[in-house]
């Protein structure tokens, strides 16, 4: 049942947001709070010959000023430990820490970084991902080979991970083809851009240090400043105020660590707030920028024999969270279609720019947008409708699909059909319109996940959840679930979450799973109190506790509602002895396995709870200019049971509008000096609120019992997935060619339009 | 740090006479404070409450547009609209809601960017700017106010009271056009304004056109009525799209490389002249142009 569908049901942190009156980590001051501020790089690829802080720890108000010889001796990552709190002789972005200040206001601060003395001897600066991986190239880590990888991961200069998935014979799958088609395809970078910049507030009490942060995974934070400053985690307690907004940009562990370690030098409370220049610049979670070559050879009735591909992916200096990159990208150069012969490598690579990390499903918006272009070129060679085309190949129920995987009742075709439909795809459209359509798909992602829920003496709830809200609602969500299980009302429950010293673990608000695995533990929670409340109630109303039923904030024996009580009576009672509490974390859904062959496998292969997208997507085109506009977006998802409709919802409109701007207006630029050349809201540009087109939503929803509460999978990412892919389809049509770099930016479009200039091809 | 604030004309006068830097919205030198363009001067006056600078109304030689009226206010004000269409269009793509009703006409005019908005229109609407100093005015020919990105002939004691425009001849329209990548929040990559006047056949009796972000400063551009006149609106739009293409001289940045820009400020002039002489031939086109016709329509 969907939640929203009560007109009562009110999300819990929206009064605090809406009026004003929610406080974000920026807000909070604490008694004798330093301001901190950090000394960059301020260049790509140098070796520090000189570090002189003395000049900046003399001056007058300057508490502290720490660098890498003020921290354990830690190199962290994983599976790859490639780096150190701070600089340690050489630099490898420009947005790496070099030392860090505490001081009594922000004006000191800044005073004492610009006089902290580093002195550089430049490195080659290592930029370009086919070069980087060629013979003789310059290494961006020149230990390379001492860093334990983990298992799986082949290890090359300047690879951090590789991975592949074959299956079947592509070279006797290519000589069956009546035609094979090249394409290449090349995508920037992009960057989160959540509203709020991060902030940091560290303060230690004896030896247990409390971290107020903007993270969107407060226990990987907590884990990070353990591992980094060698402490037990239940000496660091890390507590998340509201967050505002994260797209993966505030995944991982960042720099709570540095404020900590100042907050220790100094004995005071210690703050850092970004600006947004270095909310560009400085975190390791922007998305990689990728190469994408694929062929596919392709019978005349539409039949792909066998596809191929080559991905190059962009770790940049250090690794985040990347290392299973590779196969999800090759996963997406492949697209949920069934195809007997697949080779597809792909290599996460180093480079001399910012780190990349998962911003809103990673990999994949980039090699959908490859794949899905790649895929109307391989139709318009054997001359045949692309949509046409995917309904010949898509994969479905009991079909084998690129990496061997079988799927269960899924719901890909009738999105595929829903969304063309919807778009009225084939009607006669102006001359400068058109309509692309683009499949798309995404994992969800099991893990383990804990709550507690407590029922007070007056009958009122708590829930005590590891879950992270991101801004998405899910969090929200978990009340009415608990609420379900217990006859009770959402608003009966009150939320404490985002504090890993209260709650057990949880993954955080990554990977669209806080629904996925925190409902069940919150479900797993209520039925321990369900179970308790059932006893109580059997000895007050002299009936077995299997015949008890808890409805309307009562329990009453079945098939005898008047002989109820109520559960604020019941929880009194209880709390005159054994107390009500629940706790639940319960038993995640299986990976299901995958018979491909995979050289480096990371668990990408074989998909639990797998959503598939179809996006078809109407622009308009003003070809004396190449700017296009997007007029109708017709996304139809299958994301499992839909459990709040007004939540899922938002997060197709925001992943679309997340989408257009990869597509049209975004990316990061670089210059020769390997630094950012856009790290602004003027020159990165954003889609606005002006440029919103209509967006029809359906839902098509295909209960998956090997997923979340009531069959729902993920829904976060997915809207993400699919949004360039259509657009560039639908360019395609109207200038004859693709466009073959991300963002597809007026300039492109027009200089694509006009000379004719394109790489690939059929062969 | 000194921040007066001028209770008359004359006191800000004194004020700028006495060092201190003019300050209104302040869309211009805040924001610019706040990136580290430049730091804030050490001496403000604020002349954002001198009611006389916000006026639109005859003056001396015209209908003078006071320097503190805001791009909110030109968009909208019915003489403006009117009168002096280009410059409606250009107020409404300014920014956001919130910049429009901060930012004012004289900021937009003595920041002096070659990307402003407003340049161009006021430009192909023969305004001049109307300067005053403790020790006199004087009226200046935007061509000779603007000397470089940034920079202006203006000297450090004289404050920009307003521009003046004569009234628009009988047939007459204007427009402006601007190249942009999205539909709010965006700055000029190129921009075109175009005044036309219509002859009693329907061909070109007078035209201007003038170009933002393709020289140092706005550029008028020359050779335009002698190439317009006579012709019929849609081969002069295409006279005027050739002639700013070649005497535009683009720079490549982060926003369009140079040729691109050279091509869109043609198709961007072609465009303004279509549109002003559309309006010039009675047809209401709503303020701006960008949002009503052509692919930034609603």
């Amino acid at each position: 049942m969907a939640i929203t569908e009560s007109p009562r049901f009110v999300r819990a942190d929206g009064p605090d947001k809406v009026t004003g009156s929610g406080r974000y980590t920026a807000d909070m001051n604490l008694t004798g709070q330093l301001v901190a501020k950090f000394r960059y790089a301020d260049v790509a690829s140098a070796r520090i010959t000189r570090l002189d802080v003395s000049a900046a720890k003399a001056m007058p108000g300057v508490f502290a000023v720490i660098t890498d010889e003020d921290v354990p001796d830690v190199h962290y990552g994983s599976p790859v430990p490639d780096r150190t709190l701070f600089a340690r002789d050489a630099v490898r972005y420009e947005g790496e820490v070099v030392a860090a200040v505490a001081a009594v206001d922000a004006a000191t601060a800044q005073s004492a970084v610009d006089a902290i003395v580093v002195e550089y001897e430049a490195l080659p600066i290592v930029a370009d991902l086919e070069a980087s991986m060629a013979e003789g190239s310059p290494l961006v880590h020149e230990r390379w080979e001492t860093y334990d990888v983990g298992d799986g991961t082949e290890q090359r200069p300047n690879v951090a991970s590789f991975s592949s998935i074959e299956k079947g014979d592509v070279q006797a799958g290519l000589d069956q083809a009546d035609h094979v088609v090249t394409s290449r395809y090349e995508a920037d970078g992009t960057h989160a851009i959540p509203i709020e910049p991060r902030a940091v507030i560290a303060q230690w009490e004896g030896d247990k240090v409390t971290i107020w942060t903007s993270s969107q995974v407060p226990f990987d934070a907590r884990n990070g400043v353990c591992e980094t400053l060698q402490l037990s985690a239940n000496r660091v307690r890390v507590i998340v105020p509201h967050l505002g907004g994260g797209f993966g940009g505030k995944c991982g562990f960042h720099f709570e660590a540095h404020v900590a370690a100042l907050a220790r030098a100094t004995r005071r409370p210690v703050k850092l707030v970004f600006s947004r220049r270095e909310e560009f610049l400085a975190p390791d979670r922007r998305r990689e920028s990728m190469i994408i070559d694929i062929t596919t050879g392709v019978r005349n009735d539409g039949t792909i024999t066998a596809r191929t591909g080559w991905v190059a992916v962009e770790n940049g200096a250090y690794t985040a969270d990347s290392a299973f990159f590779p196969q999800l990208s090759a996963m997406h150069v492949a697209g949920p279609y069934a195809i007997a012969n697949v080779f597809i490598e792909s290599s996460l690579v180093y480079t001399n720019h910012q780190p990349s990390g998962s911003v809103r499903a990673p990999t994949a918006p980039q090699a959908c947008w490859a794949s899905e272009s790649h895929n109307d070129e391989v139709a318009r060679a054997i001359g045949m409708d692309p949509v046409e085309f995917r309904r010949r190949n898509l994969v479905d129920e009991g079909i084998e699909g690129p990496s061997g995987q079988v799927y269960g009742d899924i719901g890909v075709r009738r999105c595929l059909e829903a969304a063309v439909e919807a778009a009225g795809y084939g009607d006669d459209l102006p001359a400068d319109e058109a309509i692309g359509v683009a499949v798309g798909w995404w994992p969800s992602f099991p893990g383990p996940s804990g709550a507690y829920i407590k029922l007070d003496g007056d009958g009122s709830g708590q829930i005590i959840t590891g879950a992270q809200e991101c801004g998405t609602g899910s969090v929200m969500t978990l009340r009415q679930l608990a609420a379900d299980e217990l006859g009770m009302d959402a608003e009966d429950f009150q939320l404490v979450y985002q504090d890993t010293s209260a709650a057990p673990y949880d993954t955080g608000a990554t990977g669209s799973q806080t629904l996925l695995n925190n409902g069940r533990a919150v479900v797993e929670s209520a039925k321990e109190i369900a179970e308790q409340l059932r006893e109580l109630a059997a000895d007050q109303l002299e009936a077995a506790a299997a015949d008890i039923v808890l409805a309307g904030g009562n329990a009453h024996v079945a098939g005898s509602p008047d002989k109820s009580v109520s559960i604020p009576e019941l929880a009194g009672i209880a709390a005159g002895g054994e107390l009500l509490i629940g706790k639940g974390s319960g038993t995640p859904p299986e990976y299901p396995s995958a018979s491909a062959t995979c050289v480096g496998d990371q668990g990408m292969a074989g998909w639990a709870g797998p959503q598939f997208s179809c996006h078809a997507i109407r622009i308009r085109l003003d070809r004396e200019t190449g700017v296009v506009r997007v007029l109708d977006v017709f996304a139809a998802h299958d994301s499992g049971t839909i459990i709040n409709p007004v939540g899922a919802r938002g997060q197709v409109e925001g992943g679309i509008m997340m989408g257009i701007g990869q597509a049209l207006t975004e990316g990061t630029r670089y210059g020769d000096d390997g630094r950012q050349q856009n790290p602004a809201l003027l020159e990165y540009k954003l889609q606005t609120a002006a440029d919103v087109p209509t967006i029809h939503t359906t839902f098509i929803e295909v209960p998956d019992p090997n997923a979340g509460p009531r069959g729902a999978k993920g829904v976060a990412e997915a809207p993400n997935v699919p949004t360039a892919a259509a657009i560039a389809n639908a360019i395609t049509k109207l200038i004859g060619r693709p466009v073959r770099q991300l963002p597809m930016t007026a300039e492109r479009v027009w200089t694509t339009s006009n000379t004719g200039s394109e790489q690939g091809g059929e062969s | 740090m000194s921040f007066l604030i001028a209770e008359s004309l004359d006191d800000a006068l004194a004020a700028i006479a006495a060092g201190a830097r003019p300050i209104a919205g302040g869309t211009d030198l805040v924001v610019g404070a706040r990136h580290g363009k430049e730091a804030l001067p050490d001496e403000l006056v604020a002349i954002d409450r001198i009611d006389q600078l916000a006026e639109i109304g005859p003056g001396p030689g015209g209908i003078r547009i006071g320097a503190l009226v805001t791009h909110a206010t030109l968009m909208t004000d019915p003489l403006v609209v009117a009168e002096f269409t280009a410059l409606a269009d250009a107020a409404a793509l300014v920014g956001s809601p919130s910049t429009r009703h901060v930012g004012t006409l004289g900021g937009n005019v003595m920041n002096a960017s070659p990307a402003m908005d407003t340049g161009a229109p006021l430009m192909v609407l023969g305004a001049v700017a109307d300067l005053q100093s403790v020790g006199g005015s004087r009226s200046v020919p935007l061509d000779e106010l603007w000397t470089g990105p940034g920079t202006t002939s203006a000297q450090a004691d004289e404050l920009l009271i307003g521009v003046t425009l004569s009234s628009a001849p009988q047939r007459s329209g204007s427009a402006y056009v601007r190249l942009e990548y999205r539909r709010a929040m965006e700055i000029a990559v190129v921009g075109a304004a175009a005044a036309v006047t219509l002859g009693d056949d329907g061909t070109i009796a007078a035209a201007e056109v003038a170009l933002s972000a393709v020289a140092p400063t706005v550029l008028l551009v020359e050779g335009v009525g002698d190439a317009l006149v006579g012709r019929d609106p849609e081969s002069a739009a295409s006279a005027a799209a050739g002639l700013a293409g070649e005497q535009a001289s683009p720079i490549s940045d982060l926003r369009a490389s140079d040729s691109y820009r050279r091509h869109c400020v043609g198709v961007m002039a072609k465009r303004a002249v279509v549109a002003a002489a559309r309006r010039a031939a009675g047809e209401d086109i709503a303020v701006p142009v960008n949002r009503s016709i052509g692919i930034g329509a609603a």
